[in-house]
């Protein structure tokens, strides 16, 4: 359940820039797959961010009159033992956990992207110490290192931002510096270096765009992971803390009253595992338009 | 082309599964889910005649004993454990009346200062020797030497000596009269230890001899304890089982799913929420009123609740009721400080039992505080709705501008916090007893040995309390109490929720089981297997 | 051969170090003050089990002198004591061990004997509903959470069929294997799926690039029947990275039974791990870590070695 696909990126001979973009995005909508994955994203990113407007009641209020009640009219998705809309709550917790997903693979992927970099482009001895660190935190199975790094620091959001982040940046780091690798030696990069291109100048123009590609797959699957994550770490007790909603969170709490109100846990399950699809697809489906080697 | 073709019914078939695991969901359970009633329970099947013996009773509760030392446990599912291990000098029936157990008769003296017990003469401890008064002296002096930081220390602190003129007998003598000393002799955390074991230096935190009817045989914590039957146990006949196996299964559901499949023969449930799914055809279950009340502490020691006000603004902001249907599907009735129902105060009579908003946002600004925030801590195992409780108070408590957070403490983690009361706010389960002295004294008196964890006391209050535990005539007492708890609700320093039910389920064929009031598991001592 | 193994094994000692040192750094995160709180009134330990809990910890001392301190003690096989049973925590984790152990071989084998075959089916009728079919399996398997599928199989058993689905009194392999098995089946299941998705999917490539590859197209050129091709060439051919595979994510096992322990109650190494951290018993928590740390990296590196021997492009370098 853990896997953490590792894309070992062995790039393409870069096209001139514009016609490659243009080839990309029309590649992707012909790619059923990722296309399913594209939408069921779309639709999970629109919910997130328009929680507020989309959700029928406040995540948190109690209307311990209705509690328990099945999906109706007035409750969709029916209500829990206090009254909560589920509905509601499940729209707040994609918000929740694409903040969490968001924040953990952005500073994962800035990073373990820079540490990469870095190591990949200037060699020698800082590239030998900072893969060696990379490689001990690939020692640990993910979910392991997220729950003690959880455990440690504790429950709440930021905490578990930390957490995943810290498991995914090797995997950043690696996929940046195998790119860079790539390219590091290879002619056109020689040619602008004794043109006197500067170093900034060939990482941005030479290097970076060549391990977009890989990296972009990388960002779609970590956030798949990430989701997964967070909703285990709720799941588990850690995560956000109550009554925050958390589509883990709501299906451990529900757990209890499942022979009562399954909806309390079918809704929530639902929600977690479309969300997991889509950035799977849409990773899938990235990764057969962008690096088809892979 | 092809591979568009391959992939469109992929997600179809995707599609179907969502929809119909969706509606699943949406469709309430068949098994239909037995309505609760008032005082129902599965009745027992007419039990035949003669008890069985032998046969393991395989029981399973979802929390383990925290520990083995009867005079400082305070869980729970400790005591569960260790009930059956130790044994006070009397013991509650199922009608909540004091009876023997070690001691077999009790007198007092004309000014009800000198209690004489006679103690029967064939009791042994587990590792054979006998008891004698010595070793209940020296039990009650352990208790009430402060540094062993016994539980029940304040039930004793009328005892000014105890005299053991002869090898059966004990003399305790009270400073002042005590109603509640013979209920208070009832508690596990009374239990008589052996003086010659613990002065040969045994340890009772990890090693155990008491006089109980089963013997602690092996215990890995937090999986299974296993005890056998103690076959020199003083109660002749007894126990019929060969032993009982105590597992530990961390979920509720999971233990319901062992009984129905007859994995487990006996369980205690403590979730209302599993509980009320186990009354089917198949087992029996016996649901019972508890002692034990659902409160929300606040420590008045804190900054933001030394203010009377702002206690007693919260107090006003709860509905009670709420929070019993939220958290505990309603089984259960809201309660007063005293639960006994002979000494319960009528709710009317009480500050704030009814949900009054008005009365306490005018309470908050008569304080002038506006922004009153706090912490409270839940164990996550007892009550197990303790959790629930606590985001049904955090949102009523909203509509005051209260805001409360919530930290949730696995439940080791929990006693010892709530022992030192380092905390803003507690949701708390506490035991109940049929003497409101037992429950008030030890909390709320100065003196009380857990009045740091009330973090309240009055002189007032101290007063009425020395006063009705020494006065004997009930109907003056019952006045006494009821001052006191009217007292305690109008200066708040705790908010009272209410009684929930105590379950336990079993297999048709486990017999001779009463469950009590105060959760007390005794009776498997005659619990016998039809098998 | 042999010293190529050794040399792989060696690669253990430093990795094992680095994975002893990032958990012993992570846990210094946590104040001072909660360690020595954590030996409270309800957890008694004896004076000598508290004693040598300090002494373990170390906490007056510096970092460096802390972890030499720490390390010397692991070396003799000393990790500490658990503050909720007054156990070493070697004793308790090596208790654990054989159910989480039990629990990842037969989440393996479930994978393996419902992964491959699918996937040989799904390589073979490629385009066809069965592949289709198969190919949604992999996608939904690797899409649900072991903790909501574990939930479902309970609420659907239990509930609904009042069959008991998890261990509520486990029994270990040797005192009954029969009803061990019945009772490790449903939680190997829930472990398994995600992994059966992942084989199945690895399978159905490597048959794939098998069938198409160059020398195949030669021998159907030469007449040889079809199903001598698949058994004889591709069949062999692709289990390479298909074992390669499941050996390298055998691992992850390790990790995802803490999930799957925690939903079927049982008392494996992932649920002690759960515990200690809900107990603070911090000894316990790093432990544990660096024990499934350990076990991970074992399993990758006898899957690494399997892989040399299986390929011998590589054995010789």
């Amino acid at each position: 359940m853990s896997n953490l696909p590792v894309s070992d990126a062995r790039g393409t001979t870069p096209l001139p820039e514009k016609s490659r973009r243009k080839g990309v995005f029309a590649r992707l909508l012909r790619n059923w797959s990722g296309l399913v994955g594209l939408v069921l994203v779309s639709g999970y990113v629109f919910v997130a961010l328009f929680a507020g407007f989309l959700a029928p009641y406040p995540p948190n209020a109690q209307h311990a009159v209705d509690r328990l009640q099945p999906p109706s009219s007035t409750y969709l998705l029916g209500t829990d033992e206090f009254g909560r809309d589920i509905l509601s709550r499940v729209i707040f917790g994609a918000q929740n956990s694409l903040k969490v997903a968001l924040s953990s693979v952005a500073i994962a992927t800035l990073l373990g992207g820079a540490l990469g970099m870095g190591a990949g482009y200037l060699g020698g001895a800082a590239d030998n110490v900072t893969m060696r660190v990379v490689d001990l935190l690939f020692a640990f199975p993910a979910i392991l290192l997220a729950l003690f790094i959880s455990a440690v620091l504790g429950p709440g959001e930021r905490n578990t931002i930390i957490a995943i982040s810290i498991v995914y940046l090797p995997i950043f780091a690696r996929v940046t510096r195998a790119s860079v690798l790539n390219v590091k030696d290879s002619d056109y990069v020689d040619a602008a270096r004794s043109m006197g291109a500067r170093d900034s100048r060939i990482i941005r123009w030479h290097i970076l765009p060549n391990a977009l590609a890989p990296i972009i797959v990388q960002i779609s699957l970590a956030l798949s992971w990430a989701i997964l994550t967070e909703a285990s770490l709720s799941f588990l007790g850690l995560g956000v803390v109550p009554p925050a909603p958390s589509w883990g969170a709501m299906l451990s709490e529900g757990r209890v009253l499942m022979e009562l109100a399954p909806w309390t846990v079918f809704m929530p399950g639902v929600a977690i595992v479309v969300a997991i699809l889509g950035f799977n697809l849409l990773g899938d489906g990235l990764r057969d338009v962008l690096d088809p080697k892979l | 082309m092809i591979r568009q073709l391959r992939t469109l019914p992929v997600v179809a078939v995707l599609l179907v599964l969502f929809l119909s695991l969706a509606l699943a969901g949406c469709a309430p359970v068949g098994a239909p889910v037995a309505q609760p009633d008032a005082a129902a329970t599965t009745a027992a099947p007419a039990e035949p005649a003669t008890p069985k013996a032998g046969g393991v009773l395989i029981a399973a509760r979802a929390a383990d004993a925290k520990g083995l030392d009867p005079h400082v446990q305070t869980a729970f599912s400790s005591f569960r454990a260790l009930e059956q291990i130790y044994e006070p000098l009397l013991r509650l029936n199922a009608d909540m009346n004091v009876i023997p157990n070690l001691a077999e008769s009790w007198a007092w003296s004309e000014d009800g200062k000198t209690l004489a017990l006679t103690l029967r003469d064939n009791v042994k401890f587990h590792d054979g020797t006998p008891m004698t008064s010595a070793d209940v002296k020296f039990s009650f002096e352990r208790i009430l030497n402060e540094a062993t930081g016994a539980a029940s220390r304040s039930f004793f602190t009328a005892i000014e000596s105890i005299d053991t003129p002869d090898d059966y007998t004990v003399v305790f003598n009270l400073a002042a009269p005590n109603a509640a000393l013979l209920a208070a002799v009832t508690n596990p955390n009374s239990a008589i230890l052996s003086k010659a074991w613990l002065e040969g230096g045994a340890d009772p935190a990890v090693d155990t001899n008491g006089t109980g009817p089963f013997k602690l045989k092996s215990w890995e914590p937090d999986n299974l304890m296993v005890l056998e039957a103690n076959p020199d146990y003083w109660q002749a006949g007894l126990p019929y089982l060969a032993g009982i196996e105590l597992r530990t299964i961390p979920d509720e559901t999971s233990i319901l799913a062992a009984l129905r499949a007859g994995e487990v023969d006996w369980a205690i449930i403590n979730d209302p929420r599993v509980g009320v799914t186990a009354a089917t055809a198949d087992l029996t279950l016996m649901r019972s009123p508890a002692l034990a009340y659902h409160v929300l502490q606040l420590n008045a020691t804190r900054p933001q609740f030394q203010d009377e006000r702002v206690r007693l603004a919260i107090s006003c902001a709860i509905d009670r009721q709420q929070v019993l249907d939220t958290a505990s599907l309603g089984e259960g009735e809201v309660t007063a400080p005293a639960t006994p129902l002979n000494y319960r105060a009528p709710l009317d009579e009480l500050t704030c039992y009814t949900k009054d908003v008005e009365r306490a946002q005018q309470l908050l600004a008569d304080a002038g505080v506006s922004d009153v925030k706090f912490t409270m801590i839940a164990a996550a195992d007892e009550p197990p709705t303790a959790l629930a409780e606590a985001q049904n108070i955090q949102a009523q408590l909203e509509e005051i501008g209260v805001t409360a957070e919530i930290e949730t403490l696995e439940l080791g983690v929990y006693v010892d916090r709530w022992l030192k009361g380092d905390f803003d706010a507690a949701i708390a389960l506490n035991g109940g007893n049929p003497d409101p002295d037992n429950m008030f004294y030890r909390y709320w008196h100065s003196t009380g040995n857990l009045n740091k964890v009330a973090g309240y006391s009055s002189p007032a209050i101290d007063a009425l309390l020395d006063d009705a535990r020494s006065t004997v005539d009930v109907a003056k007492r019952k006045e006494l109490y009821l001052e006191i708890q009217k007292q305690l609700t109008a200066a708040a320093p705790w908010i009272w929720l209410y009684v929930g039910n105590e379950y336990r389920p079993m297999q048709k064929d486990v017999m001779g089981y009463t469950p009590l009031n105060n959760g007390s598991t005794v009776y498997l001592r005659e619990t016998w297997l039809n098998r | 051969m042999q010293r190529y193994i050794l040399r792989r094994l060696l690669t253990l000692i430093p990795t094992l170090l680095g994975i002893s040192i990032i958990v012993f750094l992570v846990m210094r995160l946590i104040p001072g003050d909660t360690i020595s709180a954590m030996i409270g009134t309800q957890f008694k330990l004896t004076d000598a089990q508290a004693q040598a809990l300090r002494a373990y910890f170390g906490l007056d001392k510096s970092l460096p002198e802390q972890y030499w301190g720490w390390l010397t003690a692991a070396l003799q096989g000393n990790f500490g004591v658990s503050v909720r049973s007054g156990r070493s925590v070697l004793q308790e984790i090596l208790s654990r061990f054989p159910l989480t152990f039990e629990l990842a071989l037969l989440a393996t084998l479930i994978a393996v004997t419902v992964g491959i075959p699918i996937g040989l089916l799904s390589a073979a009728r490629r385009g066809t509903l069965l592949d289709l079919g198969a190919r949604s399996f992999a996608l939904l398997g690797m899409a649900l959470p072991s903790f909501l599928v574990g939930t479902l199989i309970i609420y659907f058993l239990s509930a609904r069929l009042h069959i008991l689905p998890n261990a509520g009194n486990y029994v270990s392999l040797w005192d009954d294997p029969l009803k061990n098995l019945t009772q490790m089946f449903f939680p190997a299941l829930t472990l398994g799926l995600a992994f059966s998705a992942s084989v199945m999917r690895t399978t159905r490539s490597a048959m794939l690039e098998q069938l198409n590859s160059d020398y195949l197209r030669t021998a159907r050129a030469k007449g040889l029947p079809e199903r001598m091709i698949v058994r004889r060439h591709a069949l062999r051919n692709a289990l390479i990275p298909i074992i390669t595979i499941v050996g390298f994510e055998a691992g992850y096992l390790f990790g995802g039974a803490v999930i799957v322990e925690d939903v079927f109650a049982l008392p494996g190494v992932g649920r002690l791990l759960l515990n200690a951290i809900s107990q603070r018993d911090y000894a316990l928590v790093q432990g544990t870590v660096i024990f499934i740390a350990f076990i991970f990296v074992l399993v990758n590196l006898l899957a690494d070695i399997a892989y040399t021997f299986a390929n011998p492009r590589i054995r010789y370098e």
